[in-house]
């Protein structure tokens, strides 16, 4: 037992010479690898050519087909004229969840699109804080 | 009439029982329960767990049912085991579902891999130390390695009839990487090492990662030819992804062949871990061993990045060090959220797999090198 | 049923990936019809699912009322797929009827694990959907230019 178990079996050289062979191995084979794509490129250039691809990445957002209700010029007026009510009992800015809950709560028709549509309209506007504000448009006939 | 009803009786489980079969088999089911119930490696310990239940029926010897009997079912399965024959196969699996990229991109991660692999040597000595023989110490040291397969592999050739016990203690410890790594790797990093943020590894082409392959098994293998059986089975599935032509293959080792393994595996590795062998001194000083061998090779990973953070321009995450014991991709997954604990855009992950896979080759190369000096 | 992999090529997070992982990815998307006001996910819940929008307006709100909106192809959904606890930090509702790619985040795991070149390209766009929506998910302080379109 203790040490001298260790040092009959030999084991401090078993050990520090397993570490060795394990991390020179390890070492060797990332050496190679590391010059891999060297060699390969000197390979590819033996005919002066050159090849590299390069992907960036780009960030585009492609807008997706605009959903807007169809309303007529009267409806659109109402509507508007109802959500601006409910908008004028929260506080400013607010919670479009408060919103919706509460044209639920009112009974209002498809609260959720109509709400959707306002935003699309400019009515309904983010403050970039998560809180929304109205914002009052001249109405055009569609 | 009579003689023949207490003739059953006497051969019946409820007859034969003893405390011992009881403990085991409140052992299996505890195993089944952290697989279902908590979601720690249920892969792996559901199917030991289940193995341990089946190994523990008290049964009448000589009739052929239990494992360590030569005409048995359980002993034809088992025999994938005891010739190390399950464990190859379960590393081609693994190479055929991983992605080497993120290690060639950056080659000198491998080295964390390496560090973490102290771990194996360091429980060597601690084996021998309690009194374990040498062949024993050894396969008791691999479980440091924290890769089961390797384990499992090891000691079917020097400790055979330890097999339960390891087998049991490595796949445990595996499934606790989650529980036994965070708090090492909190000590042993600063808040503002655990932010640092790698940069974007290079891409790697495919020509690299068909060749690697090929030439990661030459080289390993001319180093330690004792690790063939696992290295080449693992560089070998990985070939077959890789190249493409195979992807047919590659499929069929990382799903059919790796499950089907596993099942066996697990089941008939629980099955031998029987009362007499496990509930023993011998396997409580395993089963302690066991833990701090990952302590260490946690340890000497995270250890190791920051020393080679002192010569490196562009720093390394500390973190990825712990990555360096071969639990793949479990530990990988332990850096991803300690680091995203600290700073939820930082996702470590994929660098992680760097020393995550170099410590698979890094521990059959030790498992490897021990099998060579426990030969001579 | 998978999904069309020329319909991936459509949407902009998936738009630099070569045609083999956009295979693989496609193997593991499947598209969902939402109807106005249904709840996709919902806070403190499990984070189970990715999702990718390709028709329709969605909602996704905080505690303490904070939210935003969606209407473009290709914006996200579900995150908090990618972060500890893996709980979803805010709840989703449709706005109108659309239809949404649907990503187990299981799936999507394990595929970023055995391929480092969709991960690669996958997180770099993910943490930069991240970064702009944790200060409202968190309630903290949002810098203008941070805070995510909403039309």
């Amino acid at each position: 037992m203790g040490l001298e178990a260790i040092a009959e079996h030999n084991g401090w050289s078993i050990a520090l010479l397993g570490i060795c062979i394990v991390f020179t191995g390890l070492a060797v084979l990332s050496f190679s690898i590391s010059r891999l794509h060297k060699l390969l490129n000197l390979w590819d250039n033996r005919h002066g050519a050159i090849r590299r691809i390069r992907k960036g990445f780009v960030s585009s957002r492609n807008q997706g087909p605009r959903i807007m209700v169809e309303r007529s010029a009267e409806s659109l007026e109402e509507t508007v004229r109802q959500y601006h009510m409910l908008v004028g009992t929260l506080t400013d800015p607010f919670a479009l969840p408060d919103l919706l809950n509460l044209a639920k709560k009112r009974g209002l028709y498809h609260p959720y699109s109509t709400v959707n549509d306002l935003i699309k309209r400019g009515y309904i506007q983010p403050d970039q804080k998560g809180f929304f504000y109205w914002k009052q448009q001249t109405l055009t006939k569609k | 009439m009579q003689d023949l009803l207490m003739q059953f009786i006497s051969n019946t489980g409820f007859a034969l029982a003893d405390y011992r079969h009881l403990i085991m088999i409140g052992i299996g089911m505890l195993f089944i329960y952290l697989g279902i119930a908590k979601h720690y490696e249920p892969l792996l310990l559901v199917p030991i767990g289940f193995g341990i239940l089946l190994g523990n029926i008290p049964v009448f010897k000589g009739l052929g049912l239990g494992i360590y009997e030569s005409n048995s079912v359980l002993h034809y399965l088992y025999f994938g085991v005891t010739s190390g024959i399950y464990p190859p196969l379960i590393f081609m699996g693994i190479g055929a579902m991983t992605d080497f990229s993120t290690m060639l991109a950056r080659p000198m991660l491998m080295l964390l891999g390496a560090a973490a692999q102290m771990g194996i040597f360091l429980t060597f000595l601690g084996a021998l130390a309690l009194g374990f023989a040498p062949n024993e110490a050894a396969s008791i040291g691999i479980i440091g390695g924290a890769d089961g397969p390797t384990a499992i592999f090891l000691t079917a050739k020097l400790a055979p009839k330890l097999i339960g016990p390891i087998a049991v203690a490595a796949y445990s410890y595996m499934a606790l990487v989650p529980v036994i790594q965070p708090p090492i790797m909190k000590l042993l990093t600063t808040r503002k090492e655990r932010l640092i943020k790698m940069e974007e590894p290079r891409t790697v082409s495919k020509r690299e990662k068909i060749i690697f392959p090929i030439i990661g098994f030459l080289l390993c293998c001319f180093l330690a030819p004792a690790a063939l059986p696992l290295l080449g089975m693992l560089f070998f599935g990985n070939l077959l992804k890789e190249c493409v032509v195979t992807e047919r293959l590659a499929v069929t080792a990382r799903n059919s062949v790796i499950d089907t393994v596993t099942i066996l595996l697990g089941a008939t590795v629980g099955a031998s871990t029987q009362a007499d062998v496990f509930l023993t001194p011998q396997s409580v000083g395993i089963f302690i061993l066991g833990a701090l061998s990952f302590g260490v090779a946690t340890a000497s990973g995270l250890i190791f990045a920051k020393i080679m953070n002192l010569f490196l321009r562009d720093k390394i995450n500390p973190l990825i060090g712990a990555a360096g014991v071969s639990a793949v991709p479990d530990s990988a997954r332990v850096v991803q959220v300690v680091g995203q604990a600290e700073d939820p855009t930082n996702f470590l992950l994929m660098h992680a797999m760097a020393p995550n896979i170099s410590g698979v080759i890094g521990s059959a190369i030790g498992a490897g090198v021990l099998w060579s000096f426990m030969m001579n | 049923m998978p999904v069309d992999i020329n319909l991936l090529k459509t949407i902009p997070i998936f738009e630099d990936i070569c045609k083999i992982n956009l295979h693989k990815l496609a193997s593991i998307i499947y598209p969902v019809k939402v109807s106005e006001e249904e709840v996709l996910t919902r806070r403190g819940n499990t984070a189970t699912s990715f999702y990718i929008v390709t028709s329709g307006n969605f909602m996704v709100f905080f505690k303490g009322g904070r939210s935003f909106t969606l209407h473009s192809r290709g914006d996200v959904i579900g995150w908090s797929s990618f972060l500890t606890p893996f709980r979803y930090k805010g709840s989703s509702v449709a706005l109108t009827d659309g239809e949404v790619l649907c990503i187990p985040a299981q799936k999507l795991l394990r595929l970023i694990q055995e391929n480092s070149e969709l991960a690669s390209k996958l997180i770099q766009k993910i943490n930069h959907v991240i970064q702009n929506r944790l200060p409202l998910a968190n309630g903290q302080p949002v810098k203008d230019e941070a805070a995510p379109h909403t039309a």
